[in-house]
């Protein structure tokens, strides 16, 4: 049973076991290899929709064809980057697992009061951008799909498409931005771990060990 | 430059104050916000010119692209310095475990002939020495080479960036089309090399973790138990020299684009390749990642069993 505790510096929970992951760290665990695999697979699947296209362009290829996998390739490819920066977001909650988990673990085997760092608001924060992030370049990529399927031969189509395309060209580009800032908050968070690791660690041989 | 960013992340006095609030995040986290602004703007910029035709589009678009990229950079350069913040925090953590572990181990009886070599663990393969190991060459490497990547990345960004303003600018087709594939074939190199530092960056930290816990057992008279290379780090240093070369390709290739009357089909090639680029050395981070927190896991495991069983 944790209980409310606050160091001079942190605030923390209180139990006599160790609280293992949370949640979104359990997530991270599990999911930061599917998310890898499926970026793996994206990219080279982009990179080869932009060869087809590449060589339509050099044979004078249909200007419906040619605008279809543009939408197609930019969206194939930011599958891989919406499922690699999912991978990074889950790695670094994994790595908060670990030391939520381990520096709990160690505090019990020591038979002190485990005291674990509660959520801080940058961790929080990683995780609202991160969703924010997720919403916005998936949008960006079902709309490339969809607008892809929407092109037609007439010239009014084709100028639709490329208004489109530009249009979604900077929203993905915003969302790829708030997963940068969102894995900097994740790593910010790790910072924070560690630093309250250095002080709890220093502070055991302090305290009395609990009866065996 | 680079010696200065060295000398902030040196290992820091075993007397230093571990409580010490760390400037790193605060700073990696402002440089993100100014990245993330550059972006927004470049997105107004983007649905302004949705709505232009022709040049004033092309000129639009021209801008916007370099200012993008440039945030994208300075995002990069946040989360390099957060992980700077990692690295210093790490070795005080080491000095934190080296001050409690006397005290919180209990006296073991005497252990016998250790058997030291190849051991099996939870975590994976790992090896029994009775000191600690030296650093791998590619630990040297990340140490030495995470700021000149930096600092390299940066200043291509930065380079790109100027270019693509005078890209705006120009009335010339022919001018614009090749300015163009410099500015791309440069900022996208630069965001090449500015992950590789990243990748580097994290290399530091597997290095300093591997360091700090063989240090830590040694300095205790313990046997020294050492992970060895996990298989998620040998895959990481073998996708980040791929994202690597293919960057260097891409930025040849638009070497060449831009000298080209009409280098629209060379384009069309080259912009999934310089995202492919980036897309490699991205997911040889996530494998750095997982394999601090493999890491981490074994190393917790291995204070445990200091704290429980003395040896």
């Amino acid at each position: 049973m944790a209980t409310a505790g606050t160091q001079p510096l942190f605030d923390v929970s209180v139990s006599t076991r160790s609280p293992g992951r949370n949640l979104p760290q359990r997530v991270g665990a599990r999911l930061w290899l599917p998310m890898l695999a499926l970026a793996l697979m994206a990219f080279p699947a982009a990179l080869v929709l932009g060869i087809v296209r590449a060589s339509e362009i050099a044979d004078g290829g249909s200007a419906v064809t040619i605008e279809q996998l543009r939408h197609v390739g930019t969206g194939v490819m930011f599958v891989g980057f919406a499922a690699v920066f999912m991978a990074i977001s889950f790695a670094v909650a994994r790595i908060l697992g670990e030391l939520r988990r381990g520096g709990g673990e160690v505090q019990e085997a020591a038979r002190r009061p485990v005291e674990t760092l509660r959520m801080p608001p940058t961790a929080r924060l990683f995780l609202a951008l991160m969703l924010a992030a997720t919403m916005i370049v998936g949008a960006a990529v079902v709309l490339h799909f969809v607008f892809a399927a929407d092109v037609t031969g007439s010239g009014a189509s084709l100028a639709d498409s490329e208004e489109r395309f530009i249009v979604l060209e900077g929203v993905r580009r915003a969302g790829t931005a708030l997963y940068l800032l969102a894995i900097g908050l994740g790593l910010a968070t790790v910072v924070r771990v560690l630093r309250f690791q250095a002080v709890r660690m220093r502070r055991l041989p302090e305290e009395p060990a609990r009866d065996a | 430059m680079t010696t200065h960013a060295l000398r902030l992340t040196r290992r820091p006095e075993p007397t230093a104050a571990v409580d010490a609030p760390s400037r790193f995040p605060s700073v990696g986290i402002a440089l993100g916000l100014a990245g993330l602004l550059a972006v927004l703007a470049a997105l107004v910029g983007n649905l302004v010119a949705a709505g232009d035709t022709g040049a004033q589009r092309a000129e639009t678009l021209a801008w916007t692209f370099g200012l993008t990229t440039a945030g994208f950079a300075t995002l990069k350069l946040g989360i390099a310095t957060i992980l700077m913040g990692v690295l210093v925090r790490l070795w005080l953590r080491v000095d934190s475990v080296k001050a409690a572990l006397p005290a919180l181990r209990p006296a073991a009886e005497p252990e016998g002939a250790a058997r030291y070599g190849p051991i099996g663990t939870p975590y994976g393969p790992a090896v029994a020495s009775p000191a600690a190991l030296e650093p791998l060459p590619i630990h040297r490497l990340a140490r030495r080479l995470w700021s000149p990547m930096l600092v390299l990345g940066a200043m291509l960004v930065a380079a790109g960036l100027a270019l693509s303003f005078l890209q705006a600018g120009t009335s010339d087709a022919g001018d614009f089309l090749a300015l163009g594939a410099w500015v791309q074939g440069l900022q996208f190199l630069g965001e090449a090399l500015l992950l590789a530092g990243i990748s580097f960056l994290l290399g530091s930290i597997l290095a300093a973790l591997r360091g700090g816990g063989g240090e830590v057992q040694e300095e205790l008279g313990l046997t020294v138990k050492t992970l060895t290379m996990p298989r998620s780090a040998k895959l990481f240093v073998g996708l980040m020299m791929l994202g690597v070369v293919a960057a260097m390709a891409q930025f040849v290739l638009y070497a060449v684009a831009a000298s080209l009357d009409d280098p629209s089909t060379w384009f069309a090639f080259l912009a999934p390749l310089r995202e492919f680029a980036l897309g490699l050395l991205l997911s040889g981070i996530v494998l750095a990642l997982a394999t601090i927190g493999t890491v981490l896991g074994f190393q917790f495991a291995r204070i445990r069993e200091i704290v429980v069983t003395g040896r």
